[in-house]
């Protein structure tokens, strides 16, 4: 994708019309689903504004949605497909909950990053296996990231309603991880906590490693033209398992953010949708780290609207997915980039 | 189910199990040999599934519910080869659409007609028409392989030859794989590529319909997400049975097999159900990394 000034303007219109496109066709679902239109569609749009409660959890819902986006963004610029971001974000959810549960006596200045490096480490090794066969064997990544993550989702349901399972609850939940391994809240009500600042600070460092470091150059040139890059003594197969594993440490690290500040405890499918959307952002961002945190927040919002419409009028959350599909399908649409930018060019002309 | 005294019951629900994924398989290899990785299969599977046991409900004809089904699934098919053909997305991306869009449409259409996001059960609805001929059930295996199932599972076995045919023996097969292999021939005849891929994609969406149609029209009900991974299972079984309809017979056999072992294992050992559930991804990415390491010592590092 060329950066010229007319192609960004191509860029930002069909970005343009593809959230358009999306948000009718669920203006559409609305007006012939719900009974009541017009309050549905006002809580859609509304209601994750309404108060610091909504409006914190909104914000708090795009921290993780940050992070695999990031972890996306790193996979596809280096050209691998990483579609296991599920099972990472559930794994390191589970990696972070263990190691809290097990140690609850450590301080928190000590036992939150070794919970972190725990999520962190869980992921990598995950979508670092992926990217360890396609280093060894060429085994194509975009099936195996995928199964290896399913595999896992039910053998971490299994652990989350056996060993973990909290006696006392009737809900399929572990217990609560100890008190000094909680994030601090910064908007009460809401769940909003401070990680929300690192994950930006984070999303600097990404950008700064992508854009300003050798090996960052590197990663984007194997994606951009892999012959090219090893023409140029790039060590090509290196940046199959590398991004990989960057990408599955990010996707372990949203697991265990997500919770830590949240509900302090894990309940079955609590990664539900993160993965998937982290696509969804890194596509909108165009796998720019920066370009992540209004992404996200983006995506946060649609969440937020959707759960709010359910909550107060009557339609299902799942609209929300529909609307994510329609991004899905017309993000990446050539044509349509093609076709603003000719006729911009006319007009400029 | 079955009558015969030497009938071995893992191998007549191998036979059940694996039709699914070789449904899905034969009709992913369409798009497969025109030089497309169709991982849309299986959203086209869970529209399949949910279409045709909800037409077959409001139509009361499991013919009509099929036929309904597989169109609906081929609509949805269309839809996704026409934003990757026409407006030139992404395939995998737009595939990850059509799967999205697939899980988001069932549960909200299930909401908004039944009220409910959880299984729907049809009473009433007649039971898919059972091949038998007593007589021939008595033959070990070949009894337990070939009769006692329902009528789709026989499209199944068409499936392989029809395919066979298309593929080797007609001008649109090799076009179809000249798409694939060298699609600059295929324009310099004069003829466009993209038809092509969208015959494949449309074929995809006729067999994944089936498949669906399988999966919801033999339990009577839907359940949600039941297509559960047998789109991506059959991604492999392409790959492992080397990109031909016969070698994608024995794959999905294979995998038959394989997960119709794992239900009896649970029948007789204390296995946790979600780990019965994580097998068929298991044994897929075993297989997967097996075949690609044994591709890659006898090809060397050469693509």
């Amino acid at each position: 994708m060329r950066d010229t000034s007319s192609s960004k303007f191509a860029a930002a219109a069909g970005l343009g019309i593809t959230l358009g496109a999306a948000f009718l066709i669920m203006l559409l679902m609305i007006l012939i689903m719900s009974e009541t239109p017009g309050k549905t569609i006002y809580f859609f749009f509304a209601g994750p504004w309404a108060n610091t409660y909504y409006l914190g959890n909104m914000l708090n819902a795009a921290v993780p949605l940050m992070l695999t986006g990031l972890g996306i963004s790193f996979a596809f610029r280096a050209s691998m497909f990483n579609l296991g971001g599920e099972g990472q974000v559930y794994i390191g959810g589970l990696a972070a909950a263990s190691l809290a549960l097990a140690l609850p006596g450590l301080p928190g200045i000590l036992g939150i990053p070794l919970a972190l490096a725990a999520a962190v480490g869980a992921g990598a090794v995950i979508a670092g296996l992926s990217g360890l066969f396609k280093y060894k064997w060429r085994t194509d990544e975009l099936i195996s990231t995928f199964l290896i993550s399913n595999a896992l989702i039910y053998i971490v349901d299994n652990i989350i309603t056996g060993v973990l399972q909290d006696p006392e609850s009737n809900l399929l939940v572990t217990r609560k991880i100890a008190v000094q391994y909680w994030f601090t809240r910064i908007m009460r009500p809401s769940n909003l906590d401070i990680s929300i600042f690192f994950v930006i600070l984070l999303a600097v460092i990404a950008y700064f490693y992508l854009y300003k470091t050798h090996q960052g150059y590197e990663m984007r040139m194997c994606g951009l033209d892999p012959e090219f890059a090893r023409y140029g003594g790039v060590n090509v197969r290196t940046y199959f398992l590398l991004p990989l594993l960057i990408s599955g440490g990010l996707h372990g690290l949203a697991g265990a953010v997500s919770f830590m500040g949240t509900q302090h405890m894990l309940f079955k499918g609590f990664s539900g949708g993160m993965g998937w959307n982290g696509i969804a952002v890194a596509l909108i961002a165009r796998n720019n780290p920066l370009a992540v945190i209004p992404a996200a927040l983006f995506f946060a919002y649609i969440e937020a609207g959707a759960k709010s419409a359910m909550i107060n009028a009557d339609v299902t959350i799942e609209i929300a997915a529909v609307v994510q599909a329609v991004v899905f399908y017309l993000i990446t649409a050539q044509a349509l980039y093609s076709w603003i930018d000719r006729k911009h060019r006319r007009r400029s002309a | 189910m079955n009558s015969g005294e030497f009938s071995i019951p893992i191998i007549h629900n191998t036979v059940s199990i694996m039709t699914p994924f070789l449904l899905a398989g034969i009709g992913g290899l369409m798009t497969e040999l025109a030089g497309m990785l169709n991982i849309a299969l299986e959203g086209l599977i869970l529209i399949g599934a949910f279409f045709s046991v909800v037409f077959a409900a409001y139509t009361g004809s499991l013919m009509l519910g099929i036929l309904l089904g597989i169109l609906t699934t081929m609509l949805f098919a269309y839809i996704f080869g026409a934003v990757t053909l026409y407006l030139k997305a992404n395939v995998f991306i737009t595939g990850l659409a059509a799967n999205l869009l697939a899980g988001g449409l069932t549960t909200v259409l299930s909401f908004y007609l039944f009220g409910t996001k959880g299984v729907l059960r049809f009473e009433g609805l007649p039971s898919l028409p059972v091949l038998r001929i007593p007589a021939l059930h008595g033959i070990p295996v070949i009894g337990d392989l070939l009769f006692g199932h329902n009528i789709l599972v026989y499209f199944g076995w068409a499936s392989v030859l029809l395919a066979w045919i298309l593929i080797y023996k007609t001008p649109f097969g090799f076009r179809l794989r000249g798409t694939g292999s060298n699609p600059e021939a295929i324009e310099a005849a004069g003829l466009k590529p993209g038809n092509y891929q969208m015959a494949g994609i449309l074929i995809s969406g006729l067999t994944c319909g089936l498949a669906g149609a399988i999966l919801t029209l033999n339990l009577g009900a839907y359940v949600p997400n039941i297509s559960s991974g047998r789109g991506w299972i059959a991604l492999v079984v392409i790959y492992l049975g080397g990109r031909t309809p016969f070698g994608i017979l024995g794959a999905s056999f294979v995998f038959g097999l394989a997960e119709s072992l794992s239900n009896y294992a649970q029948g007789y050992l204390d296995i946790p159900a979600d780990f019965i559930l994580a097998f068929p991804y298991i044994i897929t990415v075993t297989a997967m990394v097996i075949v690609s390491i044994i591709k890659y010592k006898t090809q060397g590092d050469s693509k």
